[in-house]
């Protein structure tokens, strides 16, 4: 048995959800949260998205670079979306490629991080069921 | 791999997060959370408060980096010399696989 817990993108939760029930997910938890990753060491993959966000500010805006600078360069909490799902062991990487798939984005940062963390039992509360039967 | 979840001080959240992002650990998810603790909450007079408001910080961090990530917490969630009560609790639990979705490879 294991909790899938998946941080994702807001507007990524709707297709997340429907990648969850696509592959037969029974249930889920969602949090928000807010996150942030590593930080970018490799600054050309953000180079583009500076740019254009320069060009969206204002010129007069004298702290501009270091706002956009702080947004792209990952010191910056973002909001996010956590999702925890219990799956039994034979599950768990259909879920991460659905949860992949519905959540890859081409902007290459930011797009969230799954962890597999081992559970040592589940019980449903209506039925005292446990262990793999109340998942 | 394992997962440091440290319950905190709101007022401690920025100070803690900004500490771990200079010693090495940026990535980090940040949520806030109401509990009690041993002390059974905070009583004044007739009412009790048990469900103080909490900051839960979460990262997920290589095995060797464990007592560096647990010691940056450690200094700078307490309040006072010695610490005091409501300072929080450290929780760490083992990770089996981390995967990361844009590029779908496994490992942090």
């Amino acid at each position: 048995m294991k909790e899938i817990i998946a941080v994702v993108r807001m507007n990524k939760v709707s297709d997340t959800k429907r990648a969850l029930i696509g592959v037969g997910a029974a249930g889920f938890t969602a949090l928000k949260v807010m996150g942030r990753g590593r930080l970018v060491e490799d600054k050309t993959v953000i180079a583009e998205r500076r740019k254009t966000l320069l060009a969206l500010s204002r010129s007069d805006e004298h702290n501009t670079e270091k706002i956009v600078t702080e947004f792209l360069d990952g010191t910056r909490l973002f909001p996010r979306r956590m999702f925890t799902v219990l799956a039994h062991d034979q599950d768990v990487p259909k879920f991460i490629k659905a949860i992949v798939d519905a959540n890859k984005t081409e902007y290459k940062v930011g797009d969230g991080k799954i962890f597999v963390v081992p559970v040592m039992d589940a019980v449903r509360v209506r039925t005292k069921e446990s262990g793999d039967a109340a998942i | 791999m394992i997962m440091v979840r440290a319950i905190i001080r709101p007022d401690k959240k920025d100070a803690i997060l900004y500490e771990l992002s200079s010693a090495g650990f940026n990535a980090a998810t940040v949520y806030d959370v109401v509990g009690r603790g041993k002390q059974k909450g905070i009583k004044f007079g007739d009412v009790i408060y048990d469900e103080i408001p909490k900051s839960l910080i979460m990262l997920v961090v290589n095995d060797e980096d464990k007592d560096d990530v647990l010691e940056v917490i450690l200094q700078h969630a307490k309040v006072g010399e010695n610490g005091s009560f409501g300072d929080g609790k450290i929780f760490v639990s083992s990770i089996d696989e981390v995967y990361t979705v844009s590029s779908g490879a496994a490992g942090l």
